[in-house]
């Protein structure tokens, strides 16, 4: 294998990957913040423990 | 020049404005030092994952790696494949990180004075602050350039631009500290990762892949395929080594280890970064050769010259430095290249002390338009509206890597420098409050370094070694500390010192040392420092267990 072939198939590999995880972060991420956010404003209005 | 329009400018302000609106409303979450420094340790994998990478990707990201890869070619991607195999591996074993996070601590130095004294704690802040503020510092004067393309804002007026952008990170990191950055880095890592594909896939419509690797092979006079013989083995090694310390114990990373649910949750982030860290590096990389290969397709050949080469090398030279600071400003890089290329020509094929000024006058301003040549690209290929997309995308990345930076420095500064050398215990709302006060000293501070300070060589290379002063030391001490009994605080006491001192060196011009030297010696004797130090000055109460004391 060249270098030059291995450098390609180093960046397009890099390029889809960049592209697949992004979109399960935007999907996933959304759901993780209002969870987040609603333990945060449980715990602030006092209806539960404190974490770490 | 940029073409700029009303369009694009609103997606910039409603980019900004939502930013900045989300890392307000939640400021109200903040009630302890906890939260505002790690979030409650209420991280989970996707929000953990958007704000470790839009943390560590800003506008001086895509800069420094874009003139990597105009300067080094594909060879500059072997950076991409270590930060891929350093991240899998810190994923898959949870090194040094798991231990961390069980350990519930809120800053690198604190984990030091648990396993070796106070005033190793106080002497790591001091180093960690001191290379952090240094790195930090450039941000915005190599932003600056960027946006002074871009948004074609006169350079005069670019200094209060960066000063607004920090003004706004500072506002809602000061406030709402980790909470509000964990928010508003998952909005800005989806604007960012947007701007980024969308210009990746105008670099390969525009010049296209066969460009790219036709100008890397003209251009680059014999270089940019194989990073063993253009970068050397030593180089490689340091870098590889650096990325460990860096995924491990750099601060603004280190924050969200701790701020992760638990050590599970830790290593799958890693785990999940290691293809985003690949991207992160190998992406911005390809911009700058596609802006080699796009500028290089405008440039006119040079005319044959009639003199003989030591004359037109003198002729080269005194031309492009009458012309070179104006072409430069107003973009004409495709005027640029074919003189500095020939420049580096006629300099390698003689002998002297002219070839050699020469020589380091090409580079000099090779590296200069590597700096500039991918967003002088980027104002030329984007339409109106794809171009505000992409500031935004790019002002994002900016915001979230200040605001983070602020607050893992402030942390740092304020927790284990300011707080362990006063004589007393400070309450947990003293200490909040001055953990606040330092963010806001620290963005004075950089706003103030920014216009006085010239930044030698690439900015890649300034960058690593900076971070380097302070990271080789810190990560020697703390694995020895995690898996050496015998690591005692005199040993950390040299390993810090001496391995600043190799780092340093690189910054002082008449020492000549090389990137890849000051940083391997930095390591080297950072290890030394430690073994030397710990045997000859042994700690007290040895027979104690280190994972106790820790």
């Amino acid at each position: 294998v060249s270098w030059e072939t291995l450098w390609r198939a180093v960046f397009y590999a890099a390029f889809a990957a960049f592209v697949v995880i992004s979109l399960l972060i935007a999907v996933f991420g959304l759901a993780e913040i209002r969870e987040t956010f609603a333990s945060w404003r449980t715990r602030r209005d006092g209806g539960g423990p404190r974490q770490g | 020049m940029t073409h700029i329009g009303l369009l694009d400018w609103a997606i910039i302000g409603v980019s900004l404005a939502a930013t900045l609106g989300l890392g307000l409303a939640v400021k109200r979450h903040v009630g302890s030092l906890e939260d505002y420094l790690v979030a409650s340790r209420g991280m989970g994998l996707y929000v953990g994952t958007a704000s470790l990478v839009s943390t560590e990707i800003g506008i001086i990201t895509y800069m420094y790696q874009a003139q990597f890869g105009f300067l080094a070619g594909f060879s500059a991607f072997v950076v991409g494949l270590l930060t891929l195999a350093v991240c899998v591996f810190v994923g898959t074993t949870g090194f040094v990180v798991s231990r961390l996070r069980e350990m519930e601590i809120m800053t690198v130095p604190e984990y030091l004075e648990k396993r070796y004294s106070r005033r190793v704690r106080i002497l790591a802040g001091l180093f960690m602050a001191f290379g952090g503020s240094l790195n930090l510092g450039i941000f915005p004067i190599i932003e600056a350039r960027f946006l002074s393309v871009v948004l074609g804002i006169d350079a005069r007026h670019v200094a209060w631009t960066m000063a607004a952008l920090l003004l706004m990170a500072l506002a809602y990191t000061a406030l709402g500290g980790m909470v509000s950055l964990l928010l508003t880095n998952y909005l800005q890592y989806l604007i960012l990762a947007a701007g980024t594909v969308v210009v990746t896939i105008a670099c390969l419509g525009a010049v296209g892949w066969t460009g790219m690797s036709g100008a890397v092979r003209d251009h680059l006079q014999g270089r940019g395929t194989d990073p063993l013989a253009d970068l050397g083995v030593g180089f490689i090694f340091w870098q590889l080594l650096l990325w460990v310390a860096f995924m491990t114990v750099w601060q603004s990373v280190a924050m969200r280890t701790f701020s992760a649910r638990d050590p599970a949750t830790v290593r799958k982030v890693f785990t999940l970064t290691s293809g985003l860290f690949l991207g992160r590096a190998v992406i911005p990389m390809m911009w700058g050769i596609a802006a080699l290969a796009f500028f290089w397709g405008r440039a006119q050949p040079l005319p044959a010259a009639a003199e003989p080469p030591a004359i037109e090398m003198q002729r080269l030279e005194a031309d492009l430095d009458r012309t070179f600071a104006t072409d430069l400003s107003a973009g004409r890089l495709e005027a640029l290249l074919p003189p500095v290329e020939r420049l580096e020509t006629l300099a390698a094929e003689h002998t002297g002390e002219h070839a050699k000024r020469a020589a380091a006058s090409a580079r000099a301003k090779r590296e200069e338009i590597g700096l500039v040549a991918m967003p002088w690209m980027l104002s030329s290929l984007l339409p109106t509206g794809l171009l505000g997309l992409v500031i935004a995308g790019m002002l994002a990345a900016s915001v979230s890597t200040y605001a983070g930076y602020f607050l893992g420095w402030s942390a740092v500064i304020a927790q284990d420098v300011v707080a362990p050398s006063l004589q007393r215990e400070l309450s947990p709302k003293a200490r909040l409050l001055l953990t606040r006060a330092t963010v806001v000293a620290l963005t004075l501070f950089i706003m103030a370094w920014s216009l006085l300070y010239e930044v030698p060589g690439p900015a890649y290379f300034y960058l690593q070694v900076t971070a380097n002063l302070f990271m080789a030391p810190t990560l020697i001490t703390i694995v020895a500390g995690l898996y050496w009994k015998r690591a005692s605080p005199a040993g950390a006491h040299l390993a810090f010192l001496l391995g600043a001192a190799a780092s340093l060196g690189y910054l002082v011009p008449g020492l000549r040392l090389s990137v890849a030297t000051a940083g391997n010696l930095s390591w080297a004797l950072a290890a030394l420092g430690l073994l030397a130090g710990s045997l000859l000055f042994p700690r007290r109460g040895l027979a104690s267990a280190p994972e106790a004391a820790a």
